[in-house]
């Protein structure tokens, strides 16, 4: 297998794992309760890894992505529905990820913020015309590699490894207040909701019919999954590790993305706050690329037109239509002046309000025999799937009352 | 069908709470940005930043304090005034005099946790 493979579940799992929202909500996690919440992004990305390796399996084998799925199972109006949060949740996720992109960019260089988002998208625009789609993840998808010099970082500060080892365990700190205890709710709810984003599933599954998967690529989309996903949680616990040991005994939350690149400048000086802004730069705008292809994918696939970027443009218009349109509109909410962290917020929690009406569908054609045959859902899937989708509903009951209460975590 | 109402009544009741108890996410938010504040001083003086970075970064924190300070249910009281004081810091301020307004902060922000 070509190493480069794996540059699909690279990309997912980087734009996923270390976009905007993490940075910021790693960070905070990490000051605010030092290493206990890694166990949720432990428990997070297992889940990541199962419903991810369940779309592609089901794209290379069903030849379905996640929407035609919806559709299908859900039936119009319900999946109507989903694909309407979708859009919203992906929308605002999307116009986060410029907004972030525009932010970290006056970090780097100090030209104008909206300057730099009218800039950025026509780029990233430019970028998906032009790219086949295995360059856009080899481009985005490696160069967010970059963003490995946070786990260096990690090993250069000397972190107590024990503790960070029992963070693994799920736990709750103890001597925690009613309002604390609420606040950490709320932070493991949004966590679980930003690992398991759905943008992410929509884009691996059909980022695995653009590449053409067939039976024979189950070995990769497994590696793809657990490699992509496992490296992407592993560079957000180290944002996570970092803070709980830089952060928070200097009683800062970070409040802007800009705070997370310190991480790395104050270790290694200059040259570690550059590669720290510019894998962020990288990840955040791979995450832009995503979650406004997801988006056109989502909306193609749902109401069946020609989609995909192994198309010419001009071969599936509405869909090209549809991921430029999509861009714009991201700009446009950003050029109002909106705030991004308010945007994150409101992406984490509109996106947990859909993750289990997107996960179900899912859940139900990877174990169903008459479409997928031997590579059906086995035991071990079966019973992740399941417990996870139970999860994900819990998460989501839970969650607005869990917002409204600490007024998005901040206590 | 029941959780609407109960999300309505959560909804008006964090909309109309006044007061420090309302105001202490502000708290929190201005003394975690003055220490931030301090923590960028310090690094900078230290020669481990980029002075392009250290600049936004500043635009950034005092422009994010400016609207922690308007959205104070009681921007006279003793938090409001110090979180004034904190802005009227110049850019380069001292991190040791930056870290002392935020643990003023960080004070006021543990008794009232603790009330």
């Amino acid at each position: 297998m070509n190493p480069l493979e794996l540059t699909l579940g690279i990309m997912t799992a980087v734009g996923g794992f270390v976009d905007i929202s993490e940075l910021v909500f790693a960070a905070k996690a990490g000051s605010t309760f030092g290493y206990a919440l890694i166990s949720v992004f432990f428990i997070g990305t297992i889940g990541i890894i199962v419903f991810s390796e369940m779309s592609g399996r089901v794209a290379a084998i069903a030849k379905q992505p996640v929407f035609n799925l919806m559709r299908h199972r859900l039936g119009l109006s319900l999946g109507l529905l989903v694909l309407a949060g979708s859009v919203i949740s992906n929308l605002i996720t999307c116009a986060a990820e410029v907004g972030g992109v525009a932010l970290i960019l006056n970090y780097l260089t100090g030209a104008p913020y909206f300057l730099m988002a009218i800039v950025m998208t026509a780029l990233m625009i430019i970028s998906i015309w032009v790219l086949p789609f295995k360059w856009i993840e080899r481009t985005y998808g490696l160069l967010g590699l970059v963003m490995l010099v946070f786990l260096a970082a990690l090993v250069a500060i000397h972190p107590p490894w024990g503790q960070i080892a029992r963070g693994f365990v799920p736990q709750i700190p103890a001597g925690l207040s009613t309002k604390e205890l609420l606040t950490f709710g709320y932070f493991c709810v949004a966590i679980l909701s930003a690992v398991l984003f759905p943008y992410e599933v929509y884009f691996y599954s059909s980022g695995g019919i653009e590449e053409g998967w067939g039976p024979k690529d189950m070995l990769t989309n497994r590696l793809t999954s657990i490699i992509g996903m496992g490296l992407g949680s592993t560079l957000a616990v180290a944002i996570l590790a970092n803070s709980a040991q830089l952060f928070g005994p200097a009683n800062v939350d970070p409040e802007i993305p800009g705070t997370a690149a310190l991480e790395a400048a104050i270790p290694f000086g200059h040259w570690g706050l550059i590669l720290a802004l510019a894998g962020m730069f990288f990840a955040v705008a791979g995450a832009a690329v995503e979650t406004c292809m997801a988006n056109a994918y989502g909306i193609a696939q749902f109401f069946g037109w020609k989609w995909g970027r192994h198309k010419k443009p001009w071969e599936a218009p509405r869909f090209t239509f549809a991921w430029i349109a999509l861009f714009l509109l991201a700009l446009l909410i950003v050029l109002t002046g909106v705030d991004v962290m308010m945007l994150v917020e409101l992406a984490i929690l509109f996106s947990i309000l859909v993750l289990p009406l997107t996960y179900l569908p899912l859940l139900l054609l990877s174990g169903d025999r008459k479409y997928m045959g031997t590579n059906a859902n086995g035991p071990l899937a079966k019973t992740l799937g399941w417990l996870y989708f139970f999860i994900i509903t819990a998460a989501a009951i839970a969650a607005l009352p869990l917002f409204t209460l600490t007024s998005g975590g901040n206590g | 069908m029941l959780r609407s109402p109960i999300l309505l009544l959560l909804l008006l009741i964090a909309g109309c709470s006044k007061g420090p108890d309302a105001d202490l996410q502000y708290i929190k938010q201005a003394r975690s940005l003055g220490a931030e504040w301090a923590l960028i001083n310090e690094q900078a003086a230290k020669g481990q930043l980029t002075q392009t970075y250290v600049a936004s970064m500043h635009q950034w924190l005092r422009q994010n304090l400016e609207t922690t300070a308007t959205s104070l249910t009681q921007p006279d009281s003793r938090y409001g005034l110090e979180i004034h004081a904190l802005l009227a810091q110049p850019d380069d301020a001292p991190p040791a005099e930056l870290r002392g307004h935020a643990d003023v902060l960080k004070h006021i922000e543990d008794s009232l946790e603790s009330a």
